[in-house]
């Protein structure tokens, strides 16, 4: 039985590995997730409008079911991401970790709360695609093969409060450092990342429970957010394949020609002289910045490519920076929360990041800010806060989809080949409605029907 | 001294025989008898009468000075001595095997043959489907009585001279699913037809049974020639050369109106032109649109258009507008004659103690498109010795060398050439031109650059380019045979001692130069594949009173495959163009791919076959197998099988039945799985900023695996009348496999795609006839013929609890192929038209029919009605012709080809007036002038439909944009003229002054005619791959004509 044993042992992968080789991993794969562009795993950049196909109408028409693009961003996130996740946590218990020694109860913390926090930004992501999602009883494997959906405003709930335990877990152990590859184990800036993204979380639910988002986001405050763009979560992609910005391999390296800028934000950035414009978009065309017509066939040359920035294979991706902490804060304030104030400089404070980082100037951004389009506007907060969000989050176009969503501003276009309006949530995998189909319909029926119109708990206003 | 010779011919219940031949031996000099059996021929003394007749036993007698010759001519028993080879190489009666076999002589693969030898067995079996993949020595999918695992293999296995035979198809999966890559056809193309003496089919678990496990699907058994005792040395030398060419009707048919654009969507005032300044001189000029791979775009008018030819400076049109209009040469003008090239030549003999035969075959097929080819020798040796009168050893070895090159690309990629001729295409791009760019520059030219300012491809590939540049190279060593040592212990008892081994090499190098479209790479791929038998059986044969008989075997078995490959690629593009080496990579490599398993399988088995009176026959076997896949506390598995037959034509006495046999059988069958699918590992890959990477895999193991388990009877009735003239063979079975281990997909909510579990049921049962003939039997004129129907029914009984449906394949287009309880395997799924309550379709607002809300709508099923041949074998003194027609009735076939192609419209169907008498492909007006279809339906309010439908996009009602799959859903019914021969026997007299013994002469065809089919512009036949993916095409192939010529000598 021994040689037979052996024989069925596979030599070439190993069945133990240290929970370092899975955190990296699933950090990689949430990176690939946010930043591709490919059609065939998300719509992010076309769903926000900020890209527009040539030739290849579905997706930016938000034909989801051609190409399974629910279920690829389903897969992906709760088995590239969140099952190593989970599968890291169990390792760091069982002290199968990269480590000289043993691992204190501190360091075992820190190390869990970092993972948690990458969690809670999955589960966020999966909800704010989705509506309710299994959680509970979910990534259970053989023991839970139909796992049921949770409410996502109770997954919220628990998100918040795992990630206001978080904090202390950051401050007082070790975590992951050399597997770490956003912060290289620096705990002050994983302290700053989670509490940046409790506060993304509490006020993505301002409208729909003030009390907690109020007392989670100041809780977020008080604890430490980003200050500069120095604290930004990013992914360093390398400059060779395999481990290169998503962007690049669809872009660059397949050679073809499959989108443009879309019209939605070429028009607006022109109307408001934004300096972001060297960046976000090529020059290609020498009348101006001309966006494609958003989901119509649109001829590859005669409108504005992406920016050069963004062919780089090592371009950053974007888990989630100092701008858009700023906009939650400006909110925040517009909202009256005990730990901001003064939502004008918040506001200004977030453009300015988003142009530094970039590559411009603080007299850039100064000079565009200080036009009347641009100020900040406190009886119309929701578009001032909306439209300057929007453009600052081009190259984290997931989070522009949300904007738009949560202010309901800028004005979107309908794609024109279909006039069909802007999803405000993926439809349910198709292979849930096959695969798990009691739970699904449930789910479904909770939501208020599985169709793409159904609006989030969050966006009921 | 010549007398006349007169009598009477009676069989052995003295009825006389009329009709029969009676000629004078080695001479033409005969007659036959009358009505009343009464013969008279004239005849010297010594000379030898030959009395022969269908069905009995042909009898000789010498003339001495009587000159009145009375024969009774006796029954030909060869019908019930037959001896045929069954599991394990065992030689058993026939009449005494209680389930169905099938026997097809060698001669009917070898006498037209094929690159791949099974293609040759395609409507001559009851129950065996053939399902070539279309390709240039692509893969057979052999299945006999339906698909009896969900996901596994569900191919026959090849055995030959009791050497068990890797059929694998090694092909990637993306490749099996429609993804692109090359078909390298499953390896069972390496038998040489020119070696096979027999194929008997083992088609049912009884039959099956002793080869364990692994034998659920069936068993093809070969024997090979071999050289016979006390003969001299023979030489046979045998030639054929085959011309192949296209059949046009298997391609699409083009519009000939509408030239490139998807639409009124580009910058010229028409909107169907781009502008740029091609001719330098400051002012745009109108262009195609280039990027666009469609043909939705300006009428043609003969008006002067910048076209692709006109934007390279290295042609020269270059800056030179064209008429627009549609092209000389459409791509139907690609293909080339083909050659297939066949020559052997055999040496045999032997002497009293043993006999020797040894082979060598070249096989050179050149192939339909330019730089495609593949050579193929193979070397045999059978000998065998006795040393003693109770020691015989004898071996079979054979090497075989396959070299391929220019194998076409498959499915959805730009490597396929199909994809741009059928799904996207500008129909006035002429091929001959792109052609000649190619030749006159070496570049890659396309019709389907970016622009004017960037002429790299977009999408498509110049073919030319994609034929001498992206080209495959393959090689494929392989080694196969057996030594086999037999003792006779004494008149009951002998002792088979065998050792069989197979193994291959393979590697195979894909290319793509720098200046294609997406990255430019080289990969090569190393595959080392091995089986080793160790068996010991030891026979019994007793009588063990006058009445009984008593046979049968012991026997051990120790089997081990391996399995071990390696996949290298460049990485991130190819540096220097041209030059296929990993070390030209742009990034550095990343960690090739390695895959090593072994699997061992230990097992014993028994049989005992009762025969009592010649008429009543007992089989029972049993086998236990153990298995190093399965855990440790479940890897033993046992399973019996019994079955019985009956002669009734034995008990039954009557002069119009010849023979008869009635045969049941039980079985139970075993079956293991593949290697790892108990404990899961990690998928470990490049570290990530110097940070190691690993990931769970995405389908879960399972440590509680059991063994999989089929269930199978079988009923069946055999006969035969008027003395063998007229024949039947019925068999009715029922198969169940139950338990089968299989990736079952799951919730990815779960952390997997899929579990490995026992789940599933599947039941086929179906019935399987055969009818033989010999209408008209003269001495100069015969015509025997052979009918073969079968109809299997699978269903898919049951999945795992909380599994309603398993997909076996989600393929491009949105459709997908399952296994869905209720449903026989392999439905097609997809979405569908939505009707009214009367079934009619939905026609919404907008005059497009209304699709349904998801793609799980079953729509196909993969599966025939039915199958069958009809073989008529004609002879006509020395002339013998034959023709085979091989049937298909019902199955589905899904077309990606029209999906995109009716969409892209470059077809026929694309263009044409409405019922106003307008093109359709003008603008709805709502006027008289209007184009546009009224699509056949109702509203959703019930009434019949008026509202006319857009034409003029790629947007139509008829392409991927707003049909639903269903409108892509054709059925794959045919009938084929699949095999004609023609052969010239010289005759004695005409060889008498040569050294040569035997010569023939034939004229022979292959796949001439398509009689009938229902799928337009491709070959029903056509698709992917090998495998359980069937029912699928993609930049499907056309089918090619066969017509040649072989001579055999010997001498």
């Amino acid at each position: 039985d021994d040689q037979f044993d052996n024989l069925n042992t596979d030599p070439k992968n190993p069945q133990e590995v240290s929970a370092d080789f899975l955190f990296t991993s699933s950090t990689q794969a949430l990176g690939d997730q946010m930043a591709s562009p490919n059609v065939n795993l998300n719509i992010f950049r076309f769903i926000s409008q900020y890209w527009t196909a040539t030739t290849y109408l579905d997706e930016p028409n938000y034909n989801l079911v051609n190409r399974g693009i629910p279920s690829n961003q389903w897969a992906i996130l709760y088995q590239n991401v969140l099952l190593d996740l989970e599968n890291a946590k169990t390792n760091v218990q069982e002290g199968l970790v990269v480590s000289e020694g043993a691992l204190s109860q501190e360091d075992i913390d820190a190390r869990i709360a970092q993972i948690n926090v990458l969690q809670a930004l999955t589960w966020q992501v999966l909800i704010d695609t989705f509506g309710d999602v299994p959680y509970e009883t979910a990534l259970q494997g053989a023991d839970n093969p139909l796992p049921a959906y949770s409410d996502a405003e109770t997954i919220y709930e628990d998100l918040i409060n795992t990630l206001i335990d978080a904090d202390d877990a950051l401050a007082n152990g070790d975590g992951f450092s050399s597997s770490d590859v956003i912060y290289g184990g620096d705990m002050t800036n994983w302290r700053k990342f989670s509490n940046s993204l409790l506060l993304r979380l509490a006020m993505r639910i301002s409208d729909s429970n003030p009390a907690l988002s109020q007392d989670a986001a100041n809780t977020a405050i008080d604890n430490g957010v980003f200050t500069s763009n120095s604290d930004n979560a990013l992914i360093y992609y390398e400059s060779s394949p395999p481990n290169t910005n998503p962007l690049w391999e669809d872009l660059v390296q397949s050679g073809r020609s499959d989108y443009v800028t879309a019209n939605t934000i070429v028009d607006k950035l022109n109307d408001l002289n934004d300096p972001r414009r060297t960046y976000y978009f090529d020059d290609n065309v020498s009348t101006g910045y001309i966006g494609g017509i958003y989901g119509a066939s649109n001829s590859y040359s005669s409108y504005t490519h992406v920016g050069e920035v963004f062919l780089d294979p090592a371009h950053e991706g974007i888990l989630l920076d100092y701008a858009e902490v700023e906009f939650y804060l400006a909110e925040a304030a517009q909202r009256g929360y005990a730990s901001a104030s003064d939502a004008e400089t918040h506001y200004n404070n977030a453009i300015t990041a988003s142009i530094t980082y970039w590559g411009g100037s603080d007299s850039d951004a100064n000079t565009y800010i200080a036009q009347s389009d641009v100020a900040y506007d406190s009886a119309n907060w929701k578009e001032s806060i909306g439209t300057q969000f929007w453009i600052a989050m081009y190259d984290n176009p997931y989070q522009g989809w949300s904007v738009w969503r949560k202010f309901d501003a800028p004005a979107f276009n309908l794609p024109e080949d279909t006039g069909n309006p802007v999803p405000l949530r993926y439809t349910y995998p198709v292979t849930e409605q096959n695969l798990n189909p009691t739970n699904y319909n449930a789910a479904a029926a909770a939501i208020g029907g599985d169709t793409q119109q159904t609006a989030l708990f969050w966006d009921v206003n | 001294q010549e007398s006349e010779i007169t009598g009477t011919v009676t069989d052995n219940n003295n009825l006389p025989l009329p009709g029969v031949n009676v000629v004078i031996k080695n001479t033409s000099t005969g007659t036959q008898t009358d009505f009343d059996g009464n013969y008279s021929i004239t005849a010297q003394q010594g000379d030898i009468l030959v009395f022969s007749y269908v069905g009995l036993k042909t009898t000789e007698y010498t003339v001495s000075n009587n000159t009145t010759i009375d024969v009774v001519l006796e029954a030909d028993s060869s019908e019930l001595d037959e001896v045929v080879i069954t599991a394990l190489g065992i030689k058993r009666e026939k009449k005494s095997l209680g389930y169905a076999t099938q026997e097809v002589d060698g001669s009917a693969v070898s006498d037209v043959p094929t690159t791949n030898f099974a293609n040759a067995l395609s409507g001559k079996v009851a129950g065996l489907r053939i399902n070539p993949s279309g390709t240039m020595g692509g893969s057979t999918n052999t299945v006999i009585r339906g698909n009896s695992s969900l996901t596994g293999n569900n191919q026959a296995l090849y055995v030959i001279d009791g050497t068990p035979i890797d059929n694998s198809n090694n092909n990637t999966s993306t490749q099996m699913s429609g993804g692109g890559g090359y078909d390298y056809g499953n390896a069972a193309t390496d038998i040489n037809p020119e070696d096979i003496e027999s194929i008997n089919v083992l088609k049912g678990a009884a039959a099956t049974a002793l080869y364990g496990a692994r034998a659920s699907n069936g068993v093809i058994i070969i024997e090979t020639k071999k050289g016979k005792k006390n003969t001299d040395i023979g030489v046979t030398i045998s030639s054929t050369l085959m011309a192949t060419s296209v059949n046009k009707k298997t391609l699409p048919i083009y519009q000939k109106e509408y030239g490139a654009g998807y639409g009124p969507y580009y910058d010229s005032d028409d909107g169907y032109f781009n502008l740029a300044d091609i001719d330098g001189d400051g002012i745009p000029d109108k262009t195609t649109p280039f990027t666009e791979d469609a043909s939705f775009g300006a009428a043609f008018d003969g008006q002067p258009i910048y076209q692709w030819n006109s934007i390279y400076p290295q042609l020269d049109t270059y800056q030179q507008a064209t008429p627009w209009e549609a092209a000389e040469n459409d791509p139907n003008t690609i293909w080339e004659g083909g050659t297939t090239a066949i020559n052997s030549v055999a040496l045999s003999g032997g002497t009293d103690k043993s006999t020797y035969r040894m082979s060598f075959t070249n096989f050179l097929q050149d192939g339909n498109l330019p730089n495609s080819e593949i050579k193929r020798n193979t070397l045999k040796f059978s000998g065998s010795h006795e040393f003693t009168d109770k020691l015989e050893v004898s071996s079979n070895i054979s090497y075989t060398k396959t070299d391929g090159k220019g194998r076409y690309g498959t499915g959805y990629d730009s490597n396929n050439i199909m994809q741009q001729f059928r799904q996207w295409w500008q129909v006035n791009v002429d091929i001959e031109e792109q052609k000649q760019a190619y030749l006159a520059t070496g570049e890659n030219i396309t019709w389907n650059p970016n622009g004017p300012s960037n002429l790299s491809p977009i999408y498509s590939d110049n073919p030319y380019w994609t034929f001498y540049e992206n080209f495959e190279t393959d090689t494929r060593n392989r080694y196969f045979g057996n030594v086999n040592l037999n003792y006779e212990l004494n008149d009951i008892f002998s002792v088979l001692g065998r050792f069989t081994f197979d193994t291959y090499d393979e590697l195979r190098e894909e290319r793509n130069n720098v200046g294609s479209a997406g990255v430019s790479g080289y990969s090569r791929y190393n595959n080392r594949t091995s089986e080793y038998n160790y068996d010991i059986i030891l026979n019994v044969n007793k009588d063990l009173s006058d009445d009984l008989n008593l046979d049968g075997n012991l026997g051990w078995n120790l089997r081990r495959n391996g399995y071990s490959s390696i996949l290298a690629s460049t990485n991130g593009g190819l540096a220097i163009p041209g030059l296929y080496a990993l070390t030209n990579t742009i990034s550095p490599l990343e960690a090739p791919d390695e895959y090593d398993a072994t699997k061992m399988l230990y097992g014993v088995y028994a049989r005992a076959s009762l025969g009592f009176l010649d008429t009543y026959y007992l089989e029972g076997t049993l086998r236990r197998d153990k298995s190093s896949t399965l855990p440790t506390d479940n890897n033993v598995f046992y399973y019996p099988s019994v079955s019985t037959s009956i002669l009734l034509s034995n008990i039954v006495d009557t002069d119009w039945l010849s023979f008869a046999k009635l045969r049941a059988n039980y079985a139970e069958v075993g079956n293991d799985t593949d290697p790892y699918r108990l404990v899961n590992t990690y998928n470990v890959s490049l570290p990530f900023n110097s940070s190691g990477n690993a990931s769970n895999p995405s389908t879960l193991n399972n440590p509680d695996l059991k063994p999989e388990r089929s269930k199978n009877y079988e009923l069946g009735l055999e006969a035969n009348f008027l003395n063998n003239r007229l024949g039947f063979d019925v068999s009715y079975y029922n198969n169940r496999t139950e338990d089968q281990i299989t990736p079952v997909p799951t919730s990815d909510a779960t952390g997997y795609s899929a579990r490995i579990l026992n789940a599933g049921t599947i039941e086929n049962k179906g019935i399987e006839v055969l009818f033989r003939a010999n209408p008209i039997k003269t001495k100069d004129f015969s015509w025997d013929l052979s009918v073969n129907w079968s109809r299997n029914r699978s269903e898919v009984v049951e999945l795992t609890e909380g599994i309603e449906n398993l997909e076996l394949a989600s393929l491009q287009g949105g459709v997908s192929i399952n296994a869905a309880p209720g449903e026989a395997y392999g439905a097609i799924r997809g979405s569908d038209y939505v009707y009214n309550s009367e079934g009619r379709k939905i026609v919404g607002d907008n005059g497009y029919y209304l699709i349904s809300d998801t793609n799980n709508e079953i729509i196909g099923n993969i599966q025939p009605d039915w199958i069958g041949g009809v073989q008529n074998s004609l002879s006509y003194k020395n002339i013998s012709m034959s023709f085979l027609i091989d049937v298909q009735q019902g199955g589905d076939i899904f077309s990606l080809d029209t999906w995109y192609g009716f969409a892209t419209g470059l077809y026929d169907r694309t263009v044409g007036t409405n019922e106003l008498g307008n093109p359709i492909r003008n603008a709805v007006t709502g006027g008289t002038d209007s184009g546009g279809i009224i699509l056949p339906g109702v509203t959703e309010g019930g009434a019949e439909n008026t509202t006319r439908a857009s034409f003029n996009t790629y947007a139509n009602p008829y392409g991927y944009a707003r049909d639903a799959n269903k409108g892509h859903i054709y059925d794959a019914s045919y009938v084929k003229l699949r095999e004609v021969s023609l052969t010239y026997n010289f005759t004695e007299k005409a060889l008498e002054k040569t050294f040569i013994t035997n010569a023939s002469i034939s004229l022979i065809g292959r796949n001439l005619w398509i009689i009938h089919k229902n799928i337009p512009y491709s070959d029903p036949e056509a698709g992917l791959s090998s495998g359980n993916i069937q029912g699928y095409q993609s930049g499907a192939y056309p089918s090619f004509r066969e017509i040649g010529a072989s001579l055999r000598l010997n001498f």
